[in-house]
């Protein structure tokens, strides 16, 4: 059988529907208890040699990344009993963490000493390419190989972007942890206000402010900028938007190129690693620029904005919608682990946020389009465990893909990659994110899986966030700037056989 | 007569026997020409661990193409990343933001440590002057990751303090960490309130060091105060108020950790100082040789900087010297 098929056939239809009926009475209404290991018995694997040993675990994660604990905290709430019960072993997990900055380089001055300090780590997935290549974590072909459980069928967008190195090859080294892609949070309790239904409507000639998820399906960025536009009024300290245009991380480059690459602008050719002409265009110009416009309706001091900071100004009640990541969808609504209102101080509670699709982009045709940008990050194994600990690691991560593992995973608000799972009609009612996460999964694409991901994202980082600040006012500078550094940085490494234009020597910022 | 020290002969210790044994056996240690050496050998070997032998690593790998992430050995490329660093026009930029950070940061801190610690030594009886001090005191003493993330939120936008002010006195709300012509002077101002407390210090220091005996003579001597200034305290604390200054300076030219807490080197790269920059290319990047390269660079300008002191420190020695 394969694993989709042992996917389908546990998560049955009528499975995933009742435990989703009891998710929709109670979001804890799905019951883990004694049943639960009895359930899952069948798929342990028979006699594990590590039997009676008691094995210590450290997973390496994203601090303050609700996804990644979730990880950890599932580890030892459901698989150390899973594993005593099945496998015969006792486990103790850790979680070591750091934020999404310096994750890497946590990760990266362990693993280069050889150590297995980080058993499992939740990379991002642009990192790949720099685990894979030095030989630190674990190539996972062999090992599918040998568990089939762990063959799992995961949606395209995952597989490419979580497992694969290099890019279009089949050579796997992550699984995915979670899914992620870019979410609209809206404040239904102002959209739905019929007083400002009236004015936006008095001032936009009968439009009205979208109402549903199908409505805010039709909304393209102009419209959008309307509405955002209606609702800043720093009088009243409220304003229309925010997207994330802080240098940190790679903050500003994920919430620009949605711009730019939903009206067909690229970042670079993979196959050939030409930056150069592809990424400093017009159209990639004009995006840029479009995301930079934003800043107008957003609160002050927007241009330091990353996640934590978007979730604040959100929650507060100070922005009207919000583009930010679908896994911060219980964050975003202020929304606690059973439902109800995490923090009573704040003025938006879980009833008064709607999730939809970002807005589309009007193309030629009058179509819209949305190419977005995907977070989300993959489960990647230290190459320098023992046996033991990959063992352990392994049969976790066949634990992971579970299908009740994987329900109680959303449950909890994770978004999960198993197509199986994702693509069941219960699915969406899991949970309030759950539906936009869903829509714009295949309407979200990576970046660079490059070994020279860091420099490449911080030439970039600075460069686009030097014009989002003023620093330069030619949006097209800062694309010529990028390409250029990045050109030079893939042809140093001899990733590319594309020389820097002599063009190149004459620009800086 | 016997001496303090010649054990068997001095009176104190009559009746006491002579040691022997193991006592005897240091004794003769003591004497020994070994015996220096051996007491300078644990901080010798120290030195050697920590300092010596990373400082010789660095300045071999500074020679090597060496990036951690790749699959490639490291290939020896001679001066080449100092040659890159030498054409690179960022390099530029990013030591005259540097150099501008750390004259105004340390000119500052200067000044106001000197004007302060002038105020607090002329106020030996003001009532709660040691805990006025104590206070002073204590942005030095704070840890920059701290203070970096106070004043990240002391200066924000929509809730922090300091616009809450702006916003009272003249209605206004500034962005002082993401504005272009803000971010570097916001930057400057929490460095000199967390370092002018050690100028301070050192002033203290220094006028301490000033013989009570001059003072008063100038004193008697109705010497105006200016003149007390330069012609007593001056010659006498320039030794510790300059080597303050050295070290202020040298610290500054590495500063790293406040930029990248508040503005991440931004907005663009403004804030974006040698240190920062030299952690970016070894910790994000991990371009070990050109990180190793800049260090290298970096540490020839901190010699420099307190060669430059050093001479300014004995100028007069050495001009009368060669008349």
């Amino acid at each position: 059988m394969s694993s989709t098929e042992m996917l389908r056939s546990r998560a049955s239809r009528r499975w995933l529907l009742k435990a989703a009926a009891g998710a929709g009475v109670a979001v804890s209404g799905l019951n883990f208890g004694p049943g639960y290991s009895r359930r899952l018995r069948a798929s342990a694997q028979g006699d594990s040699p590590l039997a009676g040993q008691t094995i210590d675990m450290t997973i390496l994660g994203i601090a303050g990344w609700p996804p990644s604990r979730l990880g950890v905290d599932m580890a030892t709430e459901l698989f150390k009993p899973y594993a005593q019960e099945n496998y015969g072993y006792d486990v103790n997990f850790a979680f070591e963490e750091a934020p999404f900055e310096s994750l890497f380089q946590k990760a990266a001055t362990s693993l280069q000493s050889g150590s297995a300090q980080y058993n499992i780590i939740i990379s991002d997935s642009q990192w790949l390419g720099a685990l894979a290549e030095p030989g630190w974590i674990v190539q996972l072909n062999d090992i599918i190989a040998e568990n089939p459980d762990l063959d799992i069928k995961f949606t395209d967008t995952a597989q490419q972007a979580y497992r694969v190195y290099p890019d279009g090859s089949d050579q796997l080294w992550g699984f995915p942890q979670e899914g992620d892609t870019i979410a609209l949070f809206v404040r239904q309790d102002l959209f739905s206000d019929q007083a400002e239904r009236d004015a936006y409507m008095a001032a936009h000639d009968g439009e009205d402010l979208p109402q549903t998820f199908e409505e805010w399906e039709e909304v393209d960025i102009d419209r959008y900028e309307r509405i955002i536009s209606f609702f800043t009024r720093p009088d009243e300290n409220l304003y229309g938007t925010a997207l994330q245009w802080s240098k940190v991380y790679d903050f500003v480059s994920c919430y620009s190129y949605p711009f730019m690459w939903s009206n067909g602008g690229e970042a670079w050719d993979a196959a050939t690693g030409q930056v150069e002409g592809i990424l400093d265009t017009e159209v990639n110009a004009t995006g840029l620029a479009r995301s930079k416009k934003f800043l107008d309706y957003a609160p002050p001091g927007a241009t330091n904005y990353g996640i934590a900071e978007e979730v604040d100004v959100f929650t507060s009640g100070t922005i009207a919608t919000c583009l930010q990541w679908s896994a911060l969808g219980p964050q975003m609504r202020n929304q606690n682990a059973e439902g109800g209102v995490a923090d009573e101080a704040r003025p938006v509670s879980p009833d008064d946020v709607l999730i939809v699709a970002p807005p589309g982009f009007r193309q030629a045709d009058d179509s819209l389009n949305r190419v977005y940008t995907l977070g989300g990050q993959p489960w990647v194994l230290n190459a320098f465990n023992d046996e033991a600990h990959l063992q352990v690691a392994i049969d976790y991560m066949k634990f992971w893909y579970l299908p009740e593992t994987q329900l109680e995973f959303s449950r909890r608000g994770g978004n999960t990659a198993v197509e199986a799972v994702l693509n069941d009609p219960a699915y969406e009612d899991l949970q309030p994110h759950f539906r936009s996460y869903k829509y714009m999964i295949t309407r979200s694409r990576d970046f660079w899986h490059d070994p020279n991901y860091a420099e490449m994202l911080a030439a970039q980082q600075e460069a686009w966030g030097a014009y989002m600040t003023d620093v330069i006012d030619d949006p097209m500078l800062a694309l010529q700037y990028t390409a250029c550094q990045q050109q030079g940085i893939l042809y140093d490494a001899e990733r590319s056989e594309i020389e820097p234009s002599e063009a190149c020597a004459d620009i800086s910022i | 007569m016997a001496q303090i020290g010649t054990f068997p002969d001095h009176p104190a210790l009559k009746g006491i026997a002579p040691p022997r044994g193991r006592l005897a056996g240091l004794r003769s240690i003591e004497g020994s020409r070994a015996f220096p050496a051996l007491l300078l050998a644990p901080i010798m070997i120290f030195f050697l661990v920590w300092n010596v032998v990373p400082l010789v690593w660095l300045l071999g790998v500074s020679f090597y193409k060496y990036k951690v992430t790749s699959s490639r050995e490291p290939a020896y490329v001679g001066f080449d990343n100092f040659t890159d660093l030498w054409r690179s026009s960022e390099i530029w930029g990013l030591i005259g933001r540097t150099l501008t950070f750390m004259v105004t940061s340390v000119g500052l801190a200067t000044l106001l440590g000197v004007l302060l610690g002038l105020l607090f030594w002329g106020s030996g009886k003001m009532p709660g002057r040691r805990l006025a001090l104590t206070l002073l005191f204590t942005p030095m003493v704070l840890p920059p990751i701290a203070v970096g993330t106070f004043y990240r939120l002391i200066y924000e936008p929509s809730f922090g303090v300091v616009n809450h002010f702006t916003q009272a006195v003249i209605g206004r709300r500034f962005d002082f960490l993401g504005d272009k012509n803000l971010a570097f002077g916001a930057t400057i101002a929490v460095d000199v309130w967390m370092w002018t407390p050690f100028m301070i210090l050192m002033t203290l220091a220094a006028l301490g060091s000033v013989p009570k005996a001059e003072l008063e003579a100038a004193e008697v001597d109705r010497l105006p105060w200016l003149k007390r200034l330069w012609y007593i305290v001056l010659p006498h604390g320039k030794f510790i108020l300059m080597l303050g200054i050295l070290l202020r300076t040298i610290d500054a030219f590495k500063t790293t950790d406040l930029p990248y807490l508040m503005t991440n080197g931004g907005p663009g790269n403004l804030t974006e100082f040698v240190g920062l920059s030299l952690y970016r290319t070894g910790f994000e990047a991990f371009q070990m040789g050109d990180a190793s390269a800049l260090a290298v660079v970096t540490l020839l300008v901190a010699i420099a900087f307190t060669s430059i002191y050093l001479y300014v420190l004995n100028y007069r020695e050495t001009r009368a010297q060669l008349t």
